[in-house]
């Protein structure tokens, strides 16, 4: 799902980054501060399993694959804020160790994958908790890959329209290749990821954790 | 005087098939095969070969104008035969966003990449890295309590 480098201009980049900087200063001021030091094991825990399911390929039929996101859990556990910082930290790491994704596009990327994914998941969530609280779950996970893959396909469809240089293939052709997969596969297996993970998390009783 | 008249005419036919192998060249389409002067680079996503997919390659000279492009073949190669030593850059577009853009060294005197990290590598370098950022967090606030 990650946008790597070399598809995105500056046109694009330096906009994602200044949307970023403020939320991540706001989420590292709020969630990751001295007032939030007894949740930070059980978050740093949640982001490191985040990075290890971002590291399974998922066949797709074919011949590509998808991977889950993972950061869906720490918006419903904490708070979508939360999410964006640690799914930025989570990128950050695979730019700078490994080159997946880049840290040119790595604002793009978090906006979509950390911030709009996690957002419409919580929203979902919150919306549906009160009517069908298991349902609630899958549906959170499903919509946030929804969301992230839009917002990756948007940011490679507007790179299109500015400068087909950077990324040629046209919008409705990219869409359709990220769509079919994020709906049918990656968006079920994230579904599924989300409703159990969170319960053994809720059965651990973590500090700092609502049960 | 008929002896003569078929000895011009043997001549010319002579001169005609000496002289033919240079103007055959008109219309001629020939090969050449040399080995080891071409680059050969294959797009991997997640192991698995990027298949059919748009690539450019820019010569170290040019950045602007493809110095050639394709698609990959059924297992993700492609290959060019740079004509300067230098980095020459690759990209691989695949309709979903995925691809690669790297800089690929030509030349006697071009280092050959080390090949990334597996994945359960790649999965305890990041575990690792992520767990070292908030143990630094944990420790700092821990040991400097509240002023």
């Amino acid at each position: 799902m990650h946008v790597p480098d070399g598809f995105l201009s500056p046109q694009v980049c330096l906009p994602a980054y200044a949307a970023c900087a403020p939320l991540w200063a706001w989420a590292a001021r709020r969630h990751l501060g001295r007032d939030a030091v007894e949740t930070l094991p059980v978050v740093g825990t949640l982001t490191a399993l985040a990075f290890v399911v971002q590291t399974i390929a998922i066949p797709v039929p074919g011949g590509t694959s998808t991977h889950l996101v993972g950061v869906t859990l720490l918006a419903l556990l904490y708070h979508p804020l939360l999410a964006f910082a640690c799914q930025s930290l989570v990128l950050l790491v695979q730019a700078l160790f490994f080159g997946a994704g880049g840290v040119t596009v790595l604002g793009v990327n978090a906006l979509a994958m950390g911030l709009l994914g996690p957002l419409a998941g919580w929203l979902a969530w919150r919306g549906l908790r009160p009517l069908f609280p298991r349902a609630a779950l899958f549906v959170a996970g499903w919509l946030s890959t929804q969301a992230a893959t839009l917002g990756v396909a948007g940011a490679l469809a507007l790179q299109h329209r500015l400068d087909p240089a950077y990324f040629p293939v046209p919008p409705a052709a990219t869409l359709a290749a990220m769509g079919l997969p994020s709906l049918a596969v990656a968006g079920v297996v994230e579904g599924l990821f989300t409703t159990f993970a969170l319960a053994l998390v809720r059965k651990a009783r973590f500090r700092g954790v609502e049960a | 005087m008929r002896f003569r008249a078929h000895a011009s005419i043997a001549r010319a036919l002579l001169a005609v098939a000496w002289l033919a192998p240079a103007a055959a060249r008109a219309h001629q389409a020939t090969h050449e095969v040399a080995r080891g002067s071409a680059i050969a680079v294959r797009a991997l996503e997640d192991g698995q070969g990027m298949a059919g997919a748009a690539w450019q390659v820019f010569s170290p000279s040019d950045a602007a104008r493809p110095h050639q492009q394709g698609l990959t073949d059924t297992h993700g190669w492609l290959a060019f035969v740079p004509d300067a030593p230098g980095a020459w850059r690759v990209r691989v577009v695949e309709e979903d966003g995925h691809g690669l853009d790297v800089l690929v060294e030509a030349g006697p005197t071009a280092a050959v990449p080390t090949p990334r990290p597996a994945g359960w590598q790649r999965s305890a370098v990041g575990v690792v890295a992520v767990a070292a950022a908030f143990v630094v967090l944990f420790v700092t606030y821990r040991r400097r309590p509240r002023a």
